[in-house]
């Protein structure tokens, strides 16, 4: 039974995995290139998933978005992670002054919504991927801080820390070499959870048209260029529609899984 | 309870003046000129000083800040430079638009999900409990843009009885087309349902689980009674903060959605002035949605109070 469970556990991270090795590579045509002679072809024997209305092949496509997708969510949720924890570890160990303004700063960045705060500043540092992830970062950052801060207020009060306080510990040293080890489950934790965030609202930014350029292939600009053949050729937006639900929901997923294999592992160590 | 309301609204008086600050920021003293911008790239030198001084853009950063802010407390919020008219009577009349939307919204998915949380929590690992919460995880981690297009290829494709766009014209009623209403609606429904059934079905277990309803079961209450009357009130509390902090997804949906099914809402409105570069719309826009984030903040802390004798205090 628990194998079953791993193994089921396993397959999404381990299907991702392959296919961002191979995507590129088992792609059966361009996915760039124009192709006049086969324009809003249905899915067939030649085109899988079909073409659109430059003749591109919908399936060659969507694999070749695949190592795109995953890197930019990773590195959104890594930036987010690598601003937050420190943020949440300062605020959560210092207290007092720091902590009131470290967590006024970020209420500040929490009071946009999410998605129209990283619009924002892409629109604003001008559309390329990297300043999709410095806005997606920036998103982030307080909600990763909140979280670590929270636990990090926890852990300051207990007898270790109070004891390499006293050894004469410099703060850097407290934090990196006390807090951060019993936290790192935690900051694991959370940067899955961001992971599936971050696909969420790349998608969405994509959708919007915002940050990507064509001809990248990019689902969301897919969705969003396909949109107009939705009467005639549905297969341009169902198939990267697809694209995106399956990795989002396996996000998701394999997050929540890993928060209760965490709760569990840090229920049986107390 | 009274100096604590002040505390928050003084608060949220701080936040918003952060925020305009931040809007005012990001759109001036980020790299990229915004005369530039607006002009493109082949733009002269003088071209783009003209406009600078048209726009006010010559002037020192504090002194612009400050006629900015004058003028926006005064409802003067600049013309749109991308529909050549006034953006505050535009801003009003699709704030309207978007209001009406997410009103319905929450009017349709709070109540529901709270009787779907509570299901979920008394049928806890049955059948219904096991389908309620992999439909949460479904609609919570699709887009709503994914959502909304395969409702609109199932109801107005293959099924034809739903307008697959909600087009309204300048000065008309969303409502009096509320056939057009009924996929926007469901989408974001969808979502907020997903989110605030299973926060709703988690503390509900909690609280089914406390010595308090336990006390209650054995005074010989019924069990219906005991849900509703005692442990509903106390699972409410972490569901009404949740509406609170949802109230950010819902005008970020609102954003996809808009732009989805062609709604005049202020998150088109947004997404509009973002393609032709409209820098006062946008501002405005951002302000006042920031505006309304913060206040639904603060209208969900109320409600928090009013539900705890604790925080009431």
């Amino acid at each position: 039974m628990r194998r079953h469970l791993m193994l089921r556990g396993g397959a999404f991270p381990l299907g991702v995995l392959l296919l961002l090795i191979l995507a590129p590579s088992i792609a059966p045509h361009s996915p760039t290139d124009f192709n006049p002679a086969s324009i809003l072809q249905e899915p067939g024997a030649d085109f899988l998933f079909g073409t659109d209305e430059y003749g591109r092949d919908v399936l060659s496509r969507i694999l070749h978005g695949v190592r795109p997708t995953l890197f930019l969510a990773l590195a959104c949720a890594g930036l987010g992670v690598a601003l937050g924890a420190p943020t949440g570890l300062l605020a959560g160990y210092a207290g007092g002054r720091v902590d009131e303004a470290l967590m006024r700063a970020m209420d500040v960045l929490m009071s946009f919504p999410a998605l129209i705060l990283a619009m924002l500043i892409v629109v604003m540092l001008g559309p390329n991927t990297i300043n999709v992830i410095v806005a997606i970062g920036v998103v982030f950052w307080p909600r990763s801080a909140r979280l670590i801060r929270s636990v990090t207020q926890d852990l300051a009060r207990r007898e270790f820390v109070d004891a390499a306080r006293a050894r004469g510990e410099p703060v850097l040293s407290i934090l990196l070499r006390e807090i951060l080890p019993n936290i790192a489950g935690i900051v694991i934790v959370d940067f899955t959870l961001r992971v599936a965030a971050a696909i969420l609202l790349t998608a969405s930014l994509s959708y919007l048209g915002i940050g990507v350029k064509p001809p990248t292939p990019a689902w969301g600009l897919m969705v969003k260029e396909g949109q107009q053949f939705l009467q005639i050729a549905p297969w341009l937006v169902i198939f990267p529609c697809l694209a995106i639900g399956i990795v989002s929901v396996g996000t998701v997923l394999t997050g929540d899984r890993l928060r209760r294999a965490a709760a569990l592992a840090e229920g049986r160590a107390r | 309870m009274a100096a604590l309301l002040l505390r928050r609204i003084l608060l949220l008086a701080l936040i918003l003046l952060a925020v305009s600050l931040l809007t005012f920021g990001i759109v001036n003293i980020l790299p990229g000129n915004v005369a530039h911008a607006l002009l493109g790239e082949t733009a002269t030198a003088a071209e783009v000083r003209a406009l600078e001084q048209r726009l006010g853009l010559d002037l020192p950063l504090a002194e612009r800040y400050l006629a900015w802010i004058a003028a926006m407390a005064r409802g003067d919020f600049g013309t749109s430079l991308a529909f050549h008219v006034p953006v505050a009577p535009l801003l009003l009349a699709r704030l309207q638009n978007s209001v009406i939307l997410a009103l319905l919204v929450l009017a349709i998915a709070v109540p529901l999900a709270l009787a779907l949380g509570v299901t979920g929590a008394v049928m806890q690992g049955r059948l219904v409990d096991r389908l309620l919460s992999g439909f949460a995880v479904l609609a919570f981690a699709l887009p709503e843009f994914v959502i909304g297009l395969v409702l609109i290829l199932a109801f107005s494709i293959w099924l034809p009885i739903l307008p697959g766009s909600s087009l309204i014209g300048p000065g008309e009623n969303p409502l009096a087309r509320p056939e057009a209403l009924v996929l926007p609606v469901l989408v974001l429904t969808l979502h907020q349902l997903a989110h605030l059934s299973q926060v709703t079905r988690t503390s509900m277990i909690e609280v089914l689980d406390s010595n308090y309803v336990r006390t209650a079961e054995l005074k010989g209450l019924s069990r219906w009674s005991v849900i509703v009357k005692h442990a509903l009130r106390n699972a409410l509390l972490p569901a009404v903060a949740e509406i609170g902090m949802n109230f950010g997804y819902v005008l970020g949906g609102l954003v996809v959605v808009e732009t989805l099914f062609s709604y005049a809402g202020i998150g088109q409105l947004m997404v509009m002035s973002v393609s032709h570069r409209d820098v006062p719309t946008l501002q405005a826009t951002v302000l006042v949605v920031a505006a309304a984030y913060g206040v639904g903040n603060l209208l969900a802390d109320l409600a928090s109070m009013l539900l705890s004798p604790r925080l009431r205090g």
